[in-house]
């Protein structure tokens, strides 16, 4: 009987301490980002706010959720409280199957340092973010706004087809590691990470990943410029803060999924194996803030291009090259 | 094709350097309100109603400033005061609309009313940013230290008559036929 | 019918049209400063220049001066013509001051506009600028001669069109001068055109200085109702207030120019004094609560004493909406009334002149000026309707001859003949002069109603009947007392006056009085009858927008909206019905809420003294009904109870002709007894300044006014050794009255005539305007 308790008691702490995680570096992440731009900008970003601008998620946070909960008139109304819930709870989730360290050993008994270890991880984390379109798509819906509508029809549009470049693209990954489950996959870069083998599959991976978050310069669906918010436009107060966190949730699993699949997890020298993660993650998300404040966001006819045209066939052939390989 | 991909991958990364060479410059933010930018005198914020070098108030109540503001923010009421100068018997600017477009001052053809540069002049409560006459005269001659209309206007106040002011013949003679 | 070529454009013009004209039909506005239609032309200004590129004479031509020719080509665009417009418009700012900031004129000055659309921007020429010194000209117009540019506008209306002679042009040279010869108050009732004809800030508005530019005003089109012509008015309204009134050009009435009373009579609008809030036995109370308490009391009369016990008292002076709101106030509750007169000789002789106007002999004004010989009996225009002297002067200069039969003694700026007889002998004098017209093709008969009796406008009717049975195409020209004295006519269904009223209040027969828009005090001539009456009501209900002493006295006093605020229909002494609109939306004006200074530092949604209602809206509240809620609907409601008002539909820019049909006028009495012996007949008349009660609240017509003065033919103050200038004491039975002593040489003897002053608190006992006073009542008290 104990055992089944301490069990769950584990899981409920892994369950924790990865959400806590989670969310702080989301919270950060905001700053950072904000504080990355304005320095890629030559100015200072948010700095009025504790020292440097440390307490400004804090702010954020506080204004957020003090700010009124506005619904538009003729909005369909369960879709419309359920949309941002949908993206922010599918973000959170894929962390389920990350692994974050080698498995623990304490009192006699194997702790994974996964929350779960399914061996079709891949496959769940694939099927999660396929099913973040949904909070986007019926979001942009259910607001009773055009440019509402027009965020969450270019959102679907635009993640269904990088769903496809991004499975496609870790199909060699899976080949080489013979396994969907994401710990298996981290232990079959013990010795090499798959970026060196896979280059290409790193790269159209990546861009994928960034059209998945829906980041610059993929960020049709929000695209300021033109649709107001996009998607999320008739938001306010804390369900648009949830919009918020999904996608900054979004961009921490894409950077988890990216060291999983091709810098070797958690694997790494002297530092222990869950900061290792971190710095990966973090380091992946710093790229993506780079781009942000370098590329332009690409038009809808080039984003399609890109994906069906390029990303894609690239893909096909880098299976069959590695498939090739595989049985040379 | 190859020699097309280099240059794609060129230009972005020229990009990416650019960018990224960015995070190394000191920016050139001006942090207001540690530090206050010395503003030209020509900026547009605060009105203000300024006055003749003699110390007089310049308005005469023209109209023109608020007949050419945009947004209808000056209002006011002409008269006459004892010594037969048209004043502006009430003058009223409500900040609270004030767009700061300087058509007013451009309009104004005493040199009464002028945009200074002090911009920091916001308040809590609506009604505090109505600005009343008293609250827009100031005790200088703002931009243009020199310029008094009446000096050139030729109407008889109390203080000139017809033929004292700059450029004016005195009175002509009506009831004499020579040339 | 010349045809001639204006920028490509051709057209074809009458004869005799100049090319100014012509371009203007074709939408070629070319600039003009001294030339105007109703004054001509005379080539001063130069500005009118045009290329005559083919014709008589060809080159650089002042358009205003050359006739349009057959096959004649103009331009109006050509760089010469232009360049030449350019030049003249430089040489006439080189002299003109800087003062356009504190110059009124700005904002709706011709000079200012042509300047600029000239893109005149800097005085080349760096000499000294003339000057001139100013005139004080009166208190309506201020004289700024630095501003003049020689056009001669000015003393051509004053002099040629208006006909006064004490305003002038005097030097030579870069001296000309346009003033008076000496110093002093301009003669003319008319003065204030100057203000709108003048083309510059020469002469600007004095009671209206610095109120505001034209662009802040409101300006909607109105209609004068300070005498019974109905002029056409430009009202200009700013800050919930009217600042400015001028003259509005009207094809059928009063063509360019308006009067001075009209001009400056709006003044009663806005003095502080006027009621704005209800008020029960003195005590200020909400306007609801005194209509309801009004309407209350009135049905608690009728209900105890019958329908008959309550009595309703109009004038001519409210709109039409107002007199049949009035009317079906009667017609509902079985209330006596409405009575719109006062007595039964005027109301007999303006209700008789009313109904003798149809279609065939009623006359306009602009009609009138085109007449050849002119009848002018008992009717002094100056006074009574002034615009309607310069009519009779375009005719006079146009070559009619002009014949007046009146006892006062006129003063009309034109040749007349005047048969000076007293106000009962009128009637045979008409007989007699009546061949006078026998020459003429197209006579005008005017007559007035203020001094004479229903018996002469229906002789005067009968004339204007046999000249047009002799194939004239004669016509009928009646002034009435007041703005809307012709639509009482046609809403009266009583057959009574104010007068019957008055008598039954005293016999008990009615016990409550409802007084709307009228002003029982000043025009009631028998006060003590009045008084009496006023004593034994039970219920004195008014509804004014004066506070006239009624209003004071009554037990329930009720505002109402004066026509810039309400708007309504004013049908003028020839049928004509004109819509005026409301110029503003009422409500205490901004000078009451700031007390002078800036208006309040609050915010309200709601405007302060807003809740006054329309006199006729009272009306129907007191009928205890809802009224029309719209002026659209009250005129379709007047149009379906009222058949005299059917064709009001009809009504265009230029208002409808309403006739009364075949409605018989108020019965009138045998005129006046027989003047006794050693008596001296006392008239009572109409004066253009003082003499009516809405114009009398303006100060500056008050200043205009003078001090009472009792008009003597030379004959009778010989007699009794009086000067002119002398005072004099005339003892009536309620006392004596001072007046200065003025002696004519062309009145009627044995006549007075004392002009309507707003000083006079007094009315003659009996009779209407005319009181006869024992030779020794007559009381010299000072020397002049």
């Amino acid at each position: 009987m104990w055992f089944w308790l301490l069990g769950y008691l584990v899981l409920m702490a892994k369950i924790t301490a990865v959400l806590t995680a989670v969310m702080v570096l989301a919270a950060y992440l905001v700053l950072v980002e904000r504080k990355l731009l304005g320095r890629f900008q030559v100015r200072y970003g948010p700095n009025r706010a504790g020292i440097y601008g440390i307490l400004q998620p804090v702010a954020d946070g506080i204004k957020l959720l003090l700010k009124e909960d506005l619904m538009p008139e003729g909005a369909d109304r369960a879709i419309f409280l359920a949309a941002p819930a949908v993206v922010a709870i599918t973000a959170l989730m894929m962390f389920a199957v990350v692994p974050f360290g080698p498995r623990l050993t304490i009192g006699g008994r194997e702790i994974p340092m996964v929350i779960t270890d399914i061996n079709v991880g891949l496959l769940y984390v694939f099927a999660l973010s396929s099913l973040g379109v949904y909070g986007v798509a019926l979001g942009g819906w259910a607001s009773n706004s055009k440019y509402a509508l027009l965020g969450g029809i270019r959102g679907a549009a635009q993640m269904i087809s990088y769903e496809l470049a991004l499975g496609l693209s870790i199909v060699p990954v899976v080949m080489l590691a013979g396994s969907f489950s994401l710990v298996d996959i981290v232990n079959a870069q013990a010795g090499l990470p798959f970026i060196l083998v896979q280059p290409l599959a790193f790269g159209v991976f990546l861009i994928s990943a960034m059209a998945e978050t829906k980041r610059i310069p993929f960020d049709l669906p929000e695209a300021e410029t033109e649709l107001g918010a996009g998607y999320h436009t008739e938001y306010s107060g804390m369900r648009f803060g949830l919009f918020f966190l999904g996608e900054y949730v979004h961009m921490q699993v894409m950077g988890a999924l990216v060291a999983v699949f091709f810098l070797g997890g958690w694997r790494g020298p002297v530092l222990p194996p869950p900061v290792w993660l971190l710095v990966k993650i973090v380091l992946v998300v710093l790229f993506m803030i780079w781009v942000r404040a370098t590329l332009p966001r690409l038009r809808y006819d080039q984003l399609m291009n890109l994906g069906w045209k390029v990303l894609i066939p690239l893909a096909l052939v880098n299976i069959l090259i590695t498939g090739a390989f595989m049985a040379a | 094709m190859i020699r097309a991909g280099i240059d794609i991958i060129a230009s972005i990364a020229a990009g990416f350097y650019t960018t990224g060479r960015h995070l190394f410059v000191r920016p050139f933010t001006e942090s207001y309100p540690e530090y206050k930018r010395p503003l030209p005198a020509r900026s547009r914020a605060r009105i203000i109603l300024t006055r003749d070098p003699e110390g007089r108030e310049r308005c005469v109540a023209c109209y023109l400033c608020s007949g050419v503001c945009p947004v209808n923010c000056i209002s006011m009421q002409a008269a006459e005061d004892s010594r037969g100068r048209r004043y502006a018997a009430w003058f009223r600017i409500n900040f609270g609309r004030c767009i700061y477009c300087g058509l007013c001052e451009q309009a104004c053809p005493t040199s009464a009313i002028q945009l200074t540069p002090d911009f920091e002049h916001i308040r809590r409560d609506l009604l505090d940013m109505v600005f009343e006459k008293q609250d827009l005269l100031v005790d200088h001659c703002g931009k243009d230290p020199d310029y008094d209309f009446y000096q050139h206007a030729g109407v008889v106040t109390g203080l000139a008559g017809k033929g004292d002011h700059i450029s004016e013949n005195a009175p002509v003679n009506t009831r004499t036929n020579m040339p | 019918m010349p045809k001639l070529i204006i920028d490509n454009l051709e057209i074809e013009v009458p004869e005799g049209t100049r090319v100014i004209e012509a371009a203007e039909k074709l939408g070629i506005y070319i600039p003009r400063f001294c030339f105007h239609h109703a004054l001509g032309a005379v080539g001063a200004c130069r500005v009118c220049a045009v290329k005559v590129l083919e014709g008589a004479v060809e080159g650089v031509q002042m358009s205003c001066m050359i006739d349009a020719q057959d096959g004649m080509k103009v331009s109006t665009t050509d760089p010469e013509a232009a360049d030449f417009r350019r030049s003249v418009i430089e040489w006439l700012m080189l002299n003109h001051p800087h003062d356009c900031p504190v110059c009124d004129e700005g904002g709706h000055c011709l000079l200012q506009d042509l300047t600029v659309a000239g893109g005149h921007s800097i005085r080349r020429y760096e000499g000294g600028k003339r000057t001139y010194t100013d005139q004080y000209l009166g208190p309506l117009v201020q004289h700024e001669m630095n501003r003049c540019i020689q056009c001669y506008r000015c003393v051509r209306f004053y002099r040629e069109y208006s006909g006064y002679n004490d305003l002038g042009v005097t030097g030579i040279a870069g001296r000309v001068y346009f003033g008076r010869l000496r110093e002093g108050v301009l003669e003319s009732p008319f003065a204030g055109n100057l203000i709108d004809i003048c083309p510059t800030g020469v002469f600007t508005d004095k009671p209206s200085r610095y109120t505001g530019r034209r662009w802040d005003f409101e300006r909607t089109p109105g209609v004068c109702i300070h005498c019974s012509l109905g002029c056409r008015t430009t009202v200009s309204a700013r800050y919930r207030q009217v600042g400015r009134m001028e003259g509005r050009f009207s094809q059928r009435v009063n063509g360019d120019f308006i009067c001075d009373r009209g001009r400056y009579g709006f003044y009663y609008a806005d003095r502080p004094g006027r009621p704005r809030s209800g008020r029960i036995s003195g005590q200020t109370v909400s306007v609801d609560q005194a209509v309801y308490e009004a309407r209350d009391r009135l049905q608690r009369i009728t209900e105890e004493h019958g329908p008959q016990a309550v009595g309703v008292i109009g004038s001519g002076r409210s709109s039409l909406q107002t007199q049949s709101a009035m009317v079906h106030l009667c017609r509902t509750t079985g209330w006596q009334g409405p009575v719109f007169r006062n007595t039964r000789i005027t109301g007999a002789a303006a209700d008789t002149a009313a109904c003798a106007l149809n279609p065939e002999n009623a006359v306009s004004m602009r009609e009138l000026e085109t007449a050849d010989a002119i009848l002018a009996v008992g009717a002094d225009p100056v006074n009574e309707a002034p615009v309607l002297a310069l009519a009779m002067r375009q005719a006079q200069r146009a070559g009619a001859q002009i014949t007046a039969i009146d006892p006062r003694p006129l003063e009309w700026p034109f040749d007349f003949e005047h048969l000076a007889c007293r106000a009962e002998e009128i009637g045979e004098a008409l007989a007699s002069a009546a061949e006078r017209l026998s020459d003429s093709r197209r006579p005008v008969v005017i007559c007035g109603t203020e001094i004479t009796d229903a018996g002469i406008v229906l002789q005067a009717a009968d004339l204007v009947a046999g000249l047009r049975g002799s194939g004239k195409t004669a016509g009928l020209f009646c002034t009435l007392p007041q703005a809307n004295s012709f639509g009482a006519a046609l809403l009266d269904e009583c057959n009574a006056c104010a007068a019957d009223l008055a008598a039954r209040v005293e016999a008990g027969q009615i016990r409550a009085l409802a007084v709307i828009e009228s002003d029982l005090w000043h025009d009631f001539p028998d006060r003590p009858q009045l008084e009496k009456a006023l004593e034994k009501l039970d219920l004195l209900v008014s509804v004014d927008f004066l506070d006239t002493p009624l209003f004071e006295k009554a037990d329930i006093g009720i505002p109402s909206l004066t026509v810039f605020e309400a708007g309504g229909i004013y049908v003028n002494q020839e049928g004509r019905a004109q819509q005026v609109r409301p110029a503003h939306t009422g409500g205490l004006p901004i000078t009451v809420t700031g007390a002078g200074d800036h208006p309040p530092r609050t915010f309200a949604p709601n405007v302060p003294g807003r809740d006054m209602p329309a006199a006729w809206v009272t009306a129907f509240c007191l009928a205890g009904q809802a009224p029309p809620e719209t002026d659209a609907q009250m005129t379709a409601w007047m149009r379906y109870n009222f058949a005299v008002l059917s064709d009001l539909a009809r009504m265009d820019a230029d208002g409808v002709r309403l006739f009364a049909g075949g409605k018989t006028p108020i019965a009138h009495e045998a005129t006046m007894p027989e003047k006794p012996e050693q008596c001296l007949e006392l008239l009572l008349a109409a004066a253009v300044f003082g003499g009516e009660p809405m114009s009398d609240y303006s100060q500056c017509l008050r200043e205009l006014a003078g001090l009472p003065a009792v008009w003597m033919d030379r004959a009778d103050a010989d007699r009794h050794g009086i000067a002119a200038g002398d005072r004099v004491g005339l003892g009536f039975e309620n006392g004596e009255v001072s007046f200065v002593v003025r002696i004519s040489d062309h009145m009627a003897p044995g006549v007075l005539v004392v002009y309507r002053h707003p000083d006079i608190d007094w009315q003659p006992r009996a009779g209407d305007t005319r009181y006869n006073i024992r030779e020794d009542r007559i009381r010299r008290i000072e020397k002049a």
